[in-house]
């Protein structure tokens, strides 16, 4: 029956994951390598169009670090996501969609480190 | 809320057909008893005809595109809710656009649910208009974090923004969506508000900073008391009365009500 | 008098001890394992005879809706909420027949007043069942005005809550309401009379626990009024307790009137500290701020009761608060400071004196946290100078046997004891929940009791044998006629005061004590287990100060003064200026602005108890913690971890920076501080008596310093910073009149 071949189908679908872009690890890391390879082109440009109080190598770094900073995914679903993200955010600087503000967000300038020993924690009033 | 009236497992479909249009007539004979002696003036009273209708349209749909319709209902505001597989959002609008007697030509919303609990944590509704019959249907299918849903904007133009928002917004990625990116929140803002997990209060709070000369962002820190409001009284309550004395009156009851009679 | 006949007690002891059987009960005479089997809407269930109808369906975990009826109080029967729907059983005996007629007429009963008979089937959610309460509902609610939106109790309310359960969902009433004035009945309790439904809790309550006869009923039938007759003040140091009992918004506190709902105030159950009883309570916040204190159920401690005190002093700790580190400036003005700048100043000045010119006082609420913190850090300075400002005999055994110091036969104790001395003590006001103990016992248990000292309203009737030491010496040798009483006693306990304590005989009034103890418990022959001797402490901190060593009493410190001078709370003034050298530094660490702080050089603020995480020991010995409910106001810490930082910046640094490792080293110093709501036994009575060093008694009379209500409201830096308290002080001595407001509804 028509039916029933068409139940186990969408059952089958349901199971087997559908990728997003890349059908394996080898493919989604190629991704990752042209995203980063985009950002680090880009960050010269970047630092010229806003302006930025960094160099070109602490742009790098940074770009280095966000990269870095998920490099335990191993999921490829995973890895697409955070490179259609990673996209996104190169569209906007690109675009200079972003501000000045937005760019620097990433160094974290403003925020205190979070005290650790008592007594600092003790002159804060943060409990443990 | 939504007691599903026609119920429509792929399977007996002619059979419970049948069933479902003798039950219609005999609910049309309660509800005739039923009005002369009006008992519940506070619930909402029936509308018969155009819920069956409505039922008899769903069955229709069902009927046309078994390979993607997995459950056809009407709520008991007289909604008609056409729940399909994900990968039937393409066909399955594209039917309801272009068939004769349908002609929901117009998308009025498509937004998402989170609920959690579920495996496929992610609903995502599409309200559609038929001008042409003044009609209303909603589609409903299902994802997760991951799984992507095939965009809607080759068959309605109106998905477009609809989409950016539920993507900016749950984090549903949308395959082939001609310019998917964010829509509502602030460039560089990470996370998806509207899903479950999100904090009502976020992550990051944003401040001008005098000595940097710009806006900057810092982790969130309440000051002011999160409200929260405990209802149990620290009197004797009474638990064993709590509970409802008999369940909660089935609004409808598609097959078994007629039974009753 | 509402002591009962010697038979209707025997009576209710036979109903297991339950107050509900107190009316006249004829309980079957069977053998007590012969259990009564009753059904629960079909479930059956075994009950002792003579439970009521209520109870029984509690046992199988059907609640009955009630208003009249409370736990702890005698059954009144006259709201008839609780009716239920019997099913009699199908044989009857003839000794029941007198039972059974009543049960044959087809109408409910009202559960709370009827015990329950073999074979009924008790039918708690039938037709009829329901129809009736319906009923009782209809006519409750027939004079019950429709204020709920500006009623306080609104969101607490027995009448709300059962109205919107039990109900019908529609009035057919169409005639007036009844109106009945308000009362004044003093500064705490607002009364809105008409919203009474003379369920009559708040006139057994007073008759019963509180001991005073204020409250009662005048007129009958729909007249029917709650009041005080003539205008006068509900004179009780429990007064607040009608308030909970209250089930409607009759009587609602006035110090919390409009102030919040229920619904969004957030609870912390925590402990009171402004006595040694250590109540158990909910603190009631909201938005950083108390709202209001509840009691908390604990059995062995405040049942459910607690006093006026600690449940109306809460406004206090609003007012009069150290918010800021302080610094004496040349000009002798304290000036506020940074919590750097006061610490490296004290540091300093520690670092500066020798560990010898070093001590330290601690006040009567401090927590073990901060104590053991202090002491390490002193001892850690070669300082042993600590000392509480309480005082307690440290000749011969001292606070060295831990029985000496306790209130050995526990709080819940004294309702198994037969005869009660009371030495120089005012439990009413001392401690009034171990007060509700004795009338308690007294009441039902036929507890008598007797006193030496001042003579006292306590509640209860007691023999008074005078207030000279002279009797307590007669007493301790056997020559006074009170001997054979005591000799006579099948389980006799001796409390003595901490207040006797403080005198300069202190030595002799205990040693006496513990001699008057160990005679009468060697005449009595009771088991091992008993003890006779008793110490009523007055401090929150006081138990757990000695037990962790501290010395009692500052006697030390006024023959050595120190250099520098630590105050941990130390508020009742037993150490000024006067007694220390010229250039002595004086550093006070604590919550208030109240005795201790003004002659400071340093003010280091601290945390209310409601702030912090502090253990503390009630005068049982039992070990209980509060929980921090809202933050400290200003810059204020919790004091362990003041002293932590202190002991950072002086160099030499204590080992603990959680709350988890002060308690484990608390746990070192004394396991039984962290074994929470564990009593620790302590047995060593015959021992301390053979230490006792001899000491002359002194002439004078034996006089607690709380002798009248009006010395009740403001014993500590809390309550008197508290307006309510203040108010309290003032309408005693003034009449309720003079603290009246304008009342807004």
């Amino acid at each position: 029956m028509a039916s029933t071949a068409a139940t186990r189908t969408a059952a089958g679908a349901a199971k087997v994951v559908k990728p997003i872009f890349s059908r394996d690890l080898d493919e989604a890391k190629r991704r990752v390598r042209e995203l980063y390879r985009a950002w680090y082109r880009e960050v010269p440009n970047t630092v010229a169009v806003f302006q930025l109080d960094i160099t070109t190598r602490q742009g790098r770094d940074k770009v280095r670090e966000m990269f870095d900073k998920n490099k335990h995914v191993t999921d490829p679903r995973v890895i697409d996501m955070l490179v259609i993200k990673g996209k996104m955010e190169l569209q906007e600087t690109i675009h200079v969609w972003k501000q000045k503000t937005h760019m620097m967000r990433y160094f974290y300038e403003s925020e205190e480190p979070r005290p650790t020993d008592f007594l600092s924690k003790f002159y804060r009033g943060h409990d443990q | 809320m939504a007691a599903s009236l026609v119920r429509f497992v792929r399977g007996g479909l002619g059979r419970s057909f049948n069933i479902a249009r003798t039950s219609c007539l005999l609910q049309q004979q309660t509800r005739l008893q039923g009005s002369s002696t009006e008992t519940r003036p506070t619930v909402r009273p029936k509308d018969a005809v155009a819920h069956n209708q409505l039922a008899a349209f769903g069955e229709y749909v069902a009927e046309m595109m078994p390979k993607y319709i997995q459950q056809v209902q009407v709520t008991c505001y007289n909604e008609l809710e056409v729940m399909i597989h994900p990968d039937g959002v393409i066909p399955v609008l594209t039917f309801l656009r272009d068939h004769t007697n349908a002609q929901f030509r117009n998308m009025t919303d498509l937004t998402a649910v989170d609920i959690p609990t579920r495996q496929n944590r992610f609903e995502i509704v599409y309200n559609l208009l038929s001008l042409r019959y003044n009609s209303r249907i909603r589609v409903k299918t299902y994802t997760d974090e991951l799984t992507p849903i095939d965009s809607a904007v080759p068959v309605h133009m109106a998905a477009n923004w609809y989409e950016r928002e539920v993507w900016d917004m749950f984090g549903v990625f949308f395959a082939n969506h001609p310019d998917l990116r964010r829509i509502l929140t602030d460039y560089g803002f990470e996370g998806h508000p509207f899903r479950k997990d999100f904090p009502l209060s976020g992550y990051v709070e944003v401040r001008y900073d005098d000595e940097l000369k710009r806006v900057v962002a810092e982790p969130v820190e309440l000051a002011q008391e999160f409200r929260k409001f405990d209802l149990n009284t620290p009197w004797e309550v009474f638990p064993a009365y709590r509970d409802p004395k008999e369940d909660a009156p089935k609004l409808e009851a598609g097959e078994k009500a007629p039974e009753k009679k | 008098m509402l002591r009962l006949p010697t038979v209707g007690r025997a009576l209710a002891g036979a109903a297991k001890g339950s107050l509900a059987s107190s009316n006249p009960v004829c309980t079957p005479v069977r053998a007590a394992s012969n259990m009564v089997e009753v059904f629960v809407d079909g479930k059956p269930v075994e009950v002792e005879p003579g439970t009521t109808v209520l109870q029984a369906c509690e046992k199988v975990g059907v609640q009955i809706p009630r208003f009249c009826y409370h736990e702890r109080l005698s059954v009144a029967g006259n709201c008839r909420m609780c009716l239920v729907e019997i099913e009699k059983a199908p044989k009857v005996t003839n000794l029941f027949v007198m039972y059974a007629c009543r049960v044959m007429c087809p109408q409910p009963v009202a559960a709370c007043a009827m015990p329950v008979m073999k074979g009924w089937n008790i039918l708690t959610n039938s037709e009829k069942t329901r129809k009736a309460r319906e009923g009782v509902m209809e006519f409750l609610l027939a004079n019950h005005p429709l204020d709920c939106p500006i009623c306080d109790q609104g969101g607490e309310c027995d009448l709300q809550d059962q109205s919107m359960q039990f109900g019908s969902d529609r009035s057919r009433f169409s005639e007036g309401k009844r109106a009945v004035e308000d009362k004044n009945i003093g500064p705490l309790i607002k009364t809105i009379m008409t919203r009474c439904i003379q369920c009559t809790r708040c006139v057994r309550f007073a008759s019963e626990i509180a001991g005073v006869e204020d409250l009662g009923t005048t007129g009958r039938g729909n007249d029917l009024q709650i009041g005080t007759y003539v205008e006068k003040m509900f004179m009780s140091e429990l007064s607040g307790n009608v308030i909970d009992v209250c089930p409607v918004g009759a009587l609602t506190s006035k110090p919390y009137a409009f102030t919040a709902r229920p619904w969004e105030t957030r609870k912390t159950e925590s402990i009171d500290v402004l006595d040694a009883v250590g109540s158990n309570i909910v603190v009631s916040t909201r938005g950083g701020e108390v709202m209001r204190i509840l009691p908390r159920l604990h059995d062995d401690i405040n049942e459910e009761w607690i006093s006026d005190k600690t449940r109306f002093a809460y406004d206090g700790l609003k007012r009069q608060r150290l918010t800021q580190p302080m610094v004496k400036d040349e000009s002798g003005q304290l000036t506020p400071t940074t919590w750097e700048d006061a610490l490296t100043r004290v540091a300093g000045a520690l670092q500066s004196v020798q560990g010898s010119e070093v001590a330290a006082i601690v006040g009567g609420m401090a927590d073990a946290e901060g104590l053991v913190a202090l002491k390490d850090l002193l001892n850690r300075l070669n300082s042993e100078n600590l000392c509480t400002e309480e005082l307690f005999p440290m000749a011969g055994a001292g606070t060295d046997l831990r029985s000496n110091y306790l209130l050995n036969s526990r709080i819940a104790g004294i309702e198994d004891c037969d005869l009660l001395l009371l030495v120089g003590t005012n439990p009413r006001y001392e401690a009034p929940l171990f007060n509700a103990r004795i009338r308690k016992s007294w009441l039902h248990n036929e507890l008598q009791v007797a006193m030496v000292g001042h003579k006292v309203d306590l509640s209860y009737t007691y023999d008074h044998l005078g207030e000279d030491t002279s009797v307590l010496k007669q007493l301790a040798n056997g020559t006074h006629a009170f001997c054979k009483v005591l000799s006579a006693a099948k389980r006799p306990v001796v409390v003595v005061g901490s207040s006797a304590l403080q005198r300069e005989d202190g030595v002799a009034i205990l040693s006496a004590v513990s001699t008057i103890a160990q005679n009468a418990r060697a005449s009595s022959g009771v088991e091992d287990g008993w003890k006779v001797l008793n110490v009523l402490h007055r401090v929150a901190s006081q138990v757990a100060a000695l037990d962790l060593g501290y010395k009692a009493g500052v006697d030390a410190i006024r023959k050595n003064p120190p250099k520098v001078l630590f105050l941990l709370g130390a508020d009742a003034g037993c150490i000024s200026r006067a007694d220390l050298p010229k250039d002595s530094l004086i550093i006070y660490q604590g919550h208030h602005g109240d005795a201790g702080a003004p002659m400071a050089d340093i003010i280091l603020p601290g945390a209310a108890y409601t702030e912090k995480n502090g253990t503390y020991v009630n005068t049982e010995g039992r070990s209980q913690h509060t929980k921090i409910a809202v933050t400290a106001p200003g810059v204020a810490r919790e004091d362990w971890k003041i002293i932590r930082a202190l002991s950072e910046l002086t160099g030499v640094t204590l080992p603990y920076d959680s709350l988890d490792e002060i308690r484990s080293r608390l746990a070192e110093v004394s396991p039984n501080l962290v074994r929470y709501d564990d009593v620790e036994e302590a047995n060593y009575f015959k021992q301390a008596n053979e230490l006792t060093v001899n000491q002359e008694l002194l002439a004078a009379p034996l006089v607690p310093p709380q002798l009248t209500v009006k010395d009740f409201y403001m014993t500590d830096s809390i309550s008197r910073a508290s307006q309510t308290m203040a108010k309290c002080v003032k309408a005693v001595t003034e009449g309720a009149a003079a603290v009246d407001e304008p009342s807004v509804c």
